[in-house]
């Protein structure tokens, strides 16, 4: 009898250890650098509950994780032109704007979305715009003007000193705005005309290349470069030389969303989770730790930033892109290809 | 007999796991069509194998095979005299040896970042050579196909000395004495002798430089500013934006396929019989 009881108390011993720990366990995927680690703490504690958070660099890799609708996630935060190609594949869990009383607290853009109207896939979290940061002192100097349009960056006068993003869709869509035609144009005649001008700008480039060129835009190296807002911000208080225009002839805008995944088992506390996201103090502690721009209007207050924060004119030339389907990316991949051998 | 059975488990199950496994997918998805959003469906089709056969993909695949012979002829350019030097410099052979090794204690990543600083407009080279009035204006250093090869032979250089040096070191002293008191001068010991005789270990090694270069995805990315595809940069778009893992997949079977050819008809040719 003894002997059962030592061998049921050894047994149970590494069960207690495992179970101590009974709060609810909420999983959140989000892109690196995009939150504060103390709010997450905090709606930890005031909810007791515990966070298990990871992060992703693309799109592509937290859908490839999602896609099996087994991936262990509840919340994650996908561009905006990805929320409805994941809610047909049926990936997403239905948003209740009941259990979301802080939906007002958005800027008037985001309350009713294009992508979105009714706001039932997500919650507009941060967004950004795709524009050009330039060495306003540096070209001054040269006597080369500011650049206003996409146009300008064939300027010969930025050879070996200009870059573009690594990135198909921003750097083709800028080639067609250039020519005039939509961002998300699918006309095989508007796309070859844009893959030819991204042919003929190539000489002039120093690089594709991404948020990296930040260092290189702050040393002086990269005199003009195609690049996000919130990263071009980011250079712009690094090195007050640094301006960034909005493209005069339009450009593309882009907003991660707060989501619930349809696999989730805590659908209400994620709820919970988005509506944290929306307190004022919240919202503005992430934005100021990721350095990017809300959709929270009452997280913004006093904060005049034109670059992550266009006004209404020139916000208005921006376009929201969608998602391409699926013959129509095949064939811009392949252009893309093109544009890197050529 | 079933002991050996019991210490081979292990290691059966780890590659069946993690190489078998993983590579029947891939074959797999190869013959599959690209899902809407990413993934696979159905039907099956050989149709991304020959979209491979296209002048676009076949460029890409020559540039990466005309990239990665120019890094091993550079390595072993380079590493054969290195691993000659390390063999004959006596006690001071392990010092030289773990100074080979030293880069490694610090990630690829890190290491080809590293390079971004030696070659950008402000980085040192161009600091160093502007401060001694050599050059006016900064040289275009970085964002091209010499920092591309700069970077590939940086990192790959130790997969060639290693295996260069465990044949030199094994050279018989004597054939060295033979040919110098048949009157041969150092220059001809070493075409007619050494060479002829470390021959395995050339191959060997010019085979481990050369196979990770065809691959190379991120140096072209860092140090070539995604200006040249190598067929890992195909690759790897394929699973990122470009959202087509079937294709992506009939090209990374394409290049390995290429690399195992390569040792296979290595392994055919005279030199295997010297290797064993």
């Amino acid at each position: 009898m003894k002997r059962r009881e030592l061998l049921a108390a050894l047994a149970a011993a590494p069960l207690a250890a495992c179970t101590r720990d009974n709060r609810p366990r909420l999983n959140v995927y989000n892109w690196s650098a995009y939150i504060d680690p103390a709010m997450l703490a905090r709606f930890g504690r005031e909810r007791g509950v515990r966070i298990r958070y990871g992060t992703y660099e693309s799109n592509e890799e937290m859908l490839a994780k999602v896609m099996t609708g087994n991936s262990g996630w509840d919340v994650v935060f996908p561009t905006h032109s990805r929320l409805v190609p994941m809610a047909r594949a049926g990936l997403l869990a239905p948003l209740r704007g009941t259990r979301l009383p802080s939906l007002g607290n958005l800027d008037a853009r985001f309350r009713a979305p294009v992508w979105d109207p009714d706001l039932r896939l997500g919650v507009p979290y941060m967004w950004n715009a795709t524009g050009i940061v330039y060495n306003r002192a540096e070209l001054h100097r040269r006597g080369t003007p500011e650049p206003r349009d996409w146009a300008d960056l064939w300027n010969p006068a930025l050879s070996g000193r200009l870059t573009m993003l690594d990135d198909p869709e921003d750097v083709i869509g800028a080639c067609l705005q250039k020519l005039g035609y939509p961002f998300g144009s699918t006309d095989a005649g508007q796309l070859a005309a844009a893959k030819a001008e991204a042919v003929r700008q190539k000489p002039l480039l120093r690089a594709y290349i991404n948020a990296e060129v930040r260092d290189q835009l702050v040393a002086g190296d990269v005199l003009a470069a195609q690049l996000w807002s919130t990263t071009a911000s980011q250079a712009i208080h690094a090195e007050p030389k640094l301006s960034f225009a909005y493209p005069a002839g339009g450009f593309p805008l882009y907003c991660d969303c707060a989501a619930i995944l349809r696999e989730s088992a805590r659908v209400e506390l994620a709820h919970e989770f988005l509506e944290f996201l929306l307190l004022p103090d919240v919202a503005a502690a992430n934005a100021r730790v990721g350095e990017t721009a809300t959709a929270n209007a009452a997280a913004r207050t006093g904060v005049a930033d034109p670059v992550l924060y266009p006004d209404d004119a020139t916000y208005q030339r921006g376009t929201w892109p969608t998602a391409l389907a699926s013959v129509d990316q095949r064939y811009r991949d392949r252009l893309w290809t093109e544009i890197k051998s050529a | 007999m079933n002991l050996r059975r019991i210490f081979l488990f292990p290691a059966r199950v780890w590659m069946a796991l993690f190489f078998a496994a993983p590579l029947a997918i891939v074959c797999g998805y190869s013959f599959l069509t690209r899902g809407e959003y990413g993934g696979v469906e159905q039907p099956w089709t050989f149709e991304n194998f020959t979209r491979l056969a296209d002048p676009l993909y076949l460029a890409i695949l020559w540039r990466s095979v005309r990239i990665a012979a120019l890094a091993t002829g550079l390595c072993v350019a380079l590493g054969f005299p290195l691993a000659l030097f390390i063999a004959r410099a006596g006690k001071r052979r392990n010092l030289y040896l773990q100074l080979v090794l030293l880069p490694f204690w610090t990630s690829f990543l890190v290491r080809t970042y590293a390079w971004l600083f030696i070659l950008r407009d402000t980085g040192l080279v161009n600091t160093v050579l502007q401060s001694l009035h050599i050059i006016d204006a900064p040289l275009q250093l970085l964002y091209n196909e010499g920092a591309v090869l700069a970077g590939l032979v940086y990192n790959f250089l130790p997969f060639f000395v290693l295996p260069m040096y465990a044949t030199l070191e094994r050279l018989d002293p004597a054939l060295l004495e033979a040919a110098a008191d048949l009157g041969a001068r150092p220059l001809a010991t070493l075409r007619r002798v050494i060479i002829p005789v470390s021959m395995p270990g050339i191959v060997a090694g010019a085979v481990l430089v050369f196979i990770p270069c065809l691959g190379a995805y991120l140096t072209p990315d860092l140090l070539g500013g995604g200006k040249t595809v190598m067929l890992g940069n195909l690759v790897q778009n394929q699973f990122t934006t470009a959202r087509d893992w079937p294709f992506g997949s009939a090209a990374s079977l394409v290049l390995m396929l290429a690399s195992a050819l390569l040792l296979a008809g290595l392994m055919r040719s005279r030199v295997r019989k010297e290797l064993m």
